[in-house]
């Protein structure tokens, strides 16, 4: 095969890649705060997926504009969620242990309510609508117009995320808890509210990524679990609490997938990701991008 | 073998008056519905092809059937049909333990197949085992002829027969046209397999030069990777042997990397009304397994269109729905005949040739041997079918045209 093909399926892989990385970091972001490890992290994918379908199909609202709704709508819901259900376990946690245990009960549990919900919502028929499905000429090959602008907007998406996170005082809280709950809350950081503003967030760019990836795939109610997992690889390659590592990570698997499924076959999808990830827990179980990998056991402990 | 329910309903009168008792067993016959079971999937996977190709179909039949008073059962009246159905959730085993359910706790009369060919497979074993004919509409696999199942019907055309036919139109487009280079995709699942196995020694004999021949799982969820490797390769034949939502992924994800063949064949689900309304001016030309429409000249077939648009709202697809229609004609034609005894109905579906929307059919070893394989193909809004040449309702456009 020439050099050419190479480098289009990489970039092909490298566009996925970004949405990968935009649902690991909103996935991240939860566990790396606070612990808490939520598998509904797709679900809430999936909704924000079926927000832009029906704004865009029922109201004709622009898939792109329609970001504005799906990403704050989600948000809502997530800071309401971490009200009624995580406050009082993140109150009454004794050991790190049993609160992630509780809390992947609690996540789970979300997971089967919000995937059956939307079931009975809007049953199990695929959607799908058509939005810039067409060939977008560069660099002497063809790029799927819908991924192009999938991946800048998530580009964009991040760049907010990362300036909110370096330049804003609730920012430099959040980063602050990350490196030091402890040492955090002494100074004062109301730990509650930034975990909620934290599993806000995780919720809202999960509803974020579902919307563009609506514009790419079709949609039914089991859509997520699948990204969930696809983020847990990211977040194991990229270091578990490391924002810079998920998005790397996530180009990485986008680009390793398109390649070894060219090379191979598509059938062997789950089993090149996985690979991926076996090879990095046995070889760097940090994770490849983590500054913190020399510093075992130091991070979440409160 | 009886019915149970009739025999119950007579022990619950058999202690009235003599009069009463040899009366009121026919009037309650008359009345306790026949009961029909089946699980389709409400979920998963095949929870589309099941909600477009045999849903609609069942709650039809049924309707027209309870409309006429009910199921013409010999010497028994009319009986309204009662249904018992379940979601098995695209698990097969799920299917196969509500399949002995069905048979076994509720005591239905007879059963229905559910949607697809490896689901079909599955259940085809149960229902043999107790003796219940499934005549399936949506079962193409040799391999269930192979487990020689006396109580299994297919109706559709076999992957030999349905290979076959595509098979000999490529090699007619080859032969005009002078294309050659081949691309086969299939769905890893028994349907993909069986298509599969068929068609490569085909295209082989037919010296056609095979540039890409890849499976994928079900439930893909990119193959632009794929289609741009083929697309580099120059095919100019493509063959999905797929399922409907990897039928629609392929065709949204060829139109997005610009990768428009001249020959372009997807599978299951191409026939379905929905492609069309969702690929607009794109499905133009666009070919597809298998091919159905009112302009048939069965008898029927028009009535049957119409009165599907009427209760749903919508079109039957253009393929297997039809078949589906029909072998619930089949078996309503069996029960008339011979009653609910399902020893007599399997002796009448051996022996008897059958006039359905969908043409003649008629069995031989459970499988239809009346109806050739066939392709269809999107042309100003209509699946026309295209091949063979003397079931044709249009001429094949070849090559497609660009996408729109």
């Amino acid at each position: 095969m020439s050099l050419t093909l190479l480098l289009d399926v990489a970039a092909g892989g490298l566009l996925l890649g970004g949405l990968y990385a935009l649902i690991a970091v909103g996935l991240n972001l939860q566990y790396g705060l606070m612990r808490v490890l939520n598998v509904a992290h797709g679900e809430f994918l999936m909704l924000g997926g079926y927000l832009t379908y029906l704004l865009h199909v029922e109201a004709g609202v622009d898939p792109l504009l329609s970001l504005l709704v799906t990403g704050p709508v989600v948000f809502g819901a997530g800071v309401g969620l971490h009200a009624v259900l995580y406050r009082r376990l993140l109150r009454q946690e004794r050991t790190r242990e049993e609160l992630e245990a509780n809390s992947l009960l609690i996540s789970f549990g979300l997971l089967f309510i919000l995937q059956n919900g939307a079931l009975l919502l809007w049953s199990a028929d695929i959607r799908g609508y058509q939005y810039l499905d067409r060939p977008l000429r560069a660099f002497g090959t063809v790029f799927p117009a819908n991924r192009v602008v999938a991946f800048v907007m998530a580009a964009i998406v991040t760049a907010l995320l990362l300036l909110f996170l370096r330049r804003t005082l609730a920012g430099a809280a959040v980063r602050a808890l990350m490196q030091d709950p402890v040492g955090a809350r002494l100074m004062g950081i109301r730990v509650p509210r930034v975990h909620a503003l934290c599993f806000g967030l995780g919720a809202g760019l999960a509803a974020v990524s579902g919307s563009l990836l609506s514009m790419l795939f079709e949609l039914t109610p089991f859509v997520g679990l699948p990204y969930t997992i696809t983020a847990l690889v990211v977040i194991i390659l990229g270091g578990l609490g490391s924002v810079g590592g998920s998005l790397l990570g996530g180009l990485l698997l986008g680009v390793v997938e398109s390649l070894g499924v060219y090379f191979t076959a598509p059938d062997l999808r789950m089993v090149i990701s996985y690979g991926v990830l076996a090879l990095v827990l046995v070889l760097r179980p940090y994770g490849l991008f983590n500054p913190m990998a020399r510093r075992p056991g130091q991070s979440g402990q409160a | 073998m009886g019915t149970p329910i009739g025999r119950r309903r007579f022990l619950r009168v058999a202690g009235g008056s003599a009069a009463a008792a040899v009366w009121l067993p026919r009037r309650a016959a008359a009345q306790s519905p026949v009961r029909v079971g089946f699980t389709l999937s409400a979920t998963g996977p095949y929870a589309v092809g099941a909600g477009i190709t045999q849903r609609p179909n069942y709650d039809l039949w049924v309707e027209q059937v309870n409309a006429r008073g009910g199921l013409a059962v010999p010497g028994q009246g009319r009986r309204p049909i009662q249904l018992v159905e379940y979601d098995d959730r695209s698990e097969i085993e799920t299917a196969v333990r509500l399949y002995e359910k069905m048979v076994t706790e509720d005591k239905v009369d007879l059963l229905l197949p559910p949607w697809g060919t490896a689901m079909n497979f599955a259940v085809a074993p149960v229902a043999n085992k107790y003796g219940y004919p499934l005549i399936g509409p949506t079962a193409a696999s040799l391999k269930i002829a192979d487990l020689n199942l006396p109580y299994f019907y297919a109706v559709l055309a076999q992957p030999d027969a349905m290979m076959g036919a595509l098979a000999a139109f490529l090699t007619e487009v080859k032969r005009q046209q002078r294309l050659n280079r081949v691309a086969v995709l299939h769905v890893a699942d028994l349907f993909g397999l069986e298509q599969q196995g068929a068609l490569m020694p085909l295209l082989k004999a037919g010296g056609f030069e095979i540039v890409e021949a890849k499976s994928y799982p079900l439930g893909v969820k990119d193959l632009t990777d794929v289609l741009k490797g083929i697309k580099a390769k120059g095919a100019e034949i493509f063959v999905a042997l797929s399922y409907p939502p990897d039928t629609i992924l392929a065709t949204t994800q060829a139109k997005a990397v610009d990768f428009s063949p001249p020959v372009f064949y997807t599978s299951v689900g191409t026939a379905f009304p929905f492609f069309r309304d969702r690929f607009k001016a794109s499905a133009e030309g666009v070919l597809g397994m298998g091919a159905w429409n009112p302009k048939v000249p069965y008898p029927g077939a028009r009535g049957y269109f119409d009165a599907h648009v009427a209760k749903h709202k919508k079109e039957p697809d253009r393929w297997a729905s039809a078949f589906a229609y029909a072998t619930l004609q089949i078996l309503e034609e069996a029960v008339g005949k011979v009653g609910l005894d399902r020893t007599r109905i399997k002796g009448y579906l051996d022996a008897t040739r059958f006039s359905t929307v969908v043409g003649p059919i008629k069995f031989a070893k459970g499988v239809n041997q009346a109806t050739p394989g066939m392709v269809g193909q999107w042309q100003k809004g209509e699946f026309e079918v295209i091949w063979p040449p003397e079931r044709a309702t249009a001429k094949a456009v070849v090559p497609k045209p660009a996408w729109a």
